[in-house]
Order: C-alpha cells, then structure tokens, then sequence
C-alpha cells in the first residue's frame, strides 16, 4: 500500500500511544506480522496500528517541560478526535517507532 | 484590607492536594483547573516523573506525576485522583501541564514567612499547616530545562 504523498498526516498507534507523520515524508507502507512497516525519510518505523491519514493537524510545538522529562525530539504536539499525537519528524523518529531499535527488527527489510 | 496585605494572601494561598504520603500546595494563582483524572498516554522512553500526554480543551497536555516529582512515598490507593491542569514555567514563557494527584484537599492560606528549607527547585519548602507538614511547591521551576 502506498500512502499519498500529498498534504495531511498519517496516523498510526504505537506503544500505547499515537504518532503522525507528515503524509509528503511517507515513501511507503505495508503489513508486517501484527503492525506494519512505514518507509519515510529515508529510514523505516514500526507501526501496532494505521488509524488513517487526516487533512490537517493543528501542530503545537514541544515543550520544555516535556523536553526536561522526555529526550525525544518531537515535530510536535497535536490532538486529533480528543486523542493527543506526537508528530514525528522522520528523519529523527523517537526510539519506539524505529524499525531497527524495536522488537523483530530483522523482520520485514527490504 | 490594605492592598499589600490583600497581594501578600493572595500570593500565599494554595491549593492543597495529595500526593503519595505528602500533601502539597500549588500556588492557587497557576491553578486552571482542576478535574477527574484524566486519560493519560504514555511516552516511551519519557522519564517516571512524566506520564504521558492527555487532552485537555482541545490541546495536548503533558501530564506530570505530582508524587514522583517530589519523591513521595506511595499512599493508600486513591478514590478520586485527580489531574491538576496548571501554568508552569517562568510568567513570560508559561505552558499549561497536567500534575497527577491522588486527591485534591482544600484551598489554603501559607504564609510566605512559614515556609522554610526548600531546594531551590520545585520545592519551595515546608510549612505547618493543620498540624501537617506541607510541601510548598513553585510551579516555575518546572519550566526550567534540566
């Protein structure tokens, strides 16, 4: 499955929480045992879920309160149908959604 | 009242909540709201003292476990937790945060000069109130990088 490479953002589930990436930095997805494979940005990341791809996101930045406590670096905060998402630059992913940190990491390379 | 001693009340009453063992007092002025815990999302790899991202109002709130914060020792399991929705951070660079609480307790008036030993930090200090010691807590420091 492709995802479009146009406007909008991709959501998906992920240890427990909800990620999104911007749909234009999605190269590619598709199944991989129970989740999925998201090819973006050059690197691959891990998906338990795809939600579906929404038009828009208000996108917040970081805090410093959630930089002090969390080392991630996210694109940013938002909230979509009263769930909060991190939206996740692809180039530098958090640790739980990296294809190759995570479990069955060999599973699925292409 | 004079209007200094009216400022000097105001800046020392709080909001006291629970916390494990300890009973903490938020400055009642950084206090947004306060509602039934609210559902909390964790982040991987975040640290304890964080829990993870709440919605609150249509925003994501990064929800902080007030006990872990201040090193308290764990209490009896709570019937109504709480989330504390609060200004942090210094007044020019605020961000609203969401403290979990195991209960919240009652409005209270700390005078500044009661309030003794803090840490420079998120601790203020302690003082007396109600035959407890309280942990006085100044929500700026929580703005503050590591």
């Amino acid at each position: 499955m492709s995802a479009a490479a146009a406007g909008g953002f991709l959501l998906l589930r992920r240890a427990g929480g909800v990620w999104g990436i911007a749909n234009a930095a999605v190269e590619g997805l598709r199944a991989r045992g129970d989740g999925y494979r998201i090819s973006a940005a050059g690197g691959a990341l891990a998906a338990d879920e795809i939600l579906g791809v929404v038009e828009h996101l208000t996108v917040r930045p970081s805090t410093a309160v959630l930089r002090r406590f969390w080392a991630e670096a996210p694109a940013g905060l938002a909230v979509h149908e009263r769930l909060p998402v991190v939206v996740v630059d692809p180039r530098r992913p958090p640790a739980a959604l990296r294809l190759d940190q995570g479990e069955g990491a060999d599973e699925g390379r292409e | 009242m004079d209007d200094s001693l009216e400022t000097t009340r105001r800046e020392g009453t709080h909001l006291l909540v629970r916390a494990g063992e300890y009973a903490c007092a938020l400055p009642l002025a950084a206090v947004r709201r306060v509602v039934r815990a609210l559902t909390v999302h964790p982040l991987p790899g975040a640290e304890g003292e964080l829990e993870g991202l709440a919605e609150f109002g249509g925003e994501p709130l990064p929800v902080l476990n007030l006990a872990r914060l201040v090193n308290a020792p764990p209490g009896a399991n709570p019937a109504y937790p709480v989330t504390v929705v609060a200004w942090a951070g210094p007044a020019a660079a605020r961000e609203t945060i969401g403290l979990s609480a195991d209960a919240a307790l009652e409005v209270v008036h700390v005078p500044v000069d009661a309030v003794v030993a803090g840490d420079g930090g998120l601790l203020l200090g302690e003082a007396p109130v109600g035959g407890e010691v309280i942990r006085v807590l100044n929500l700026e420091a929580l703005g503050r990088e590591a």
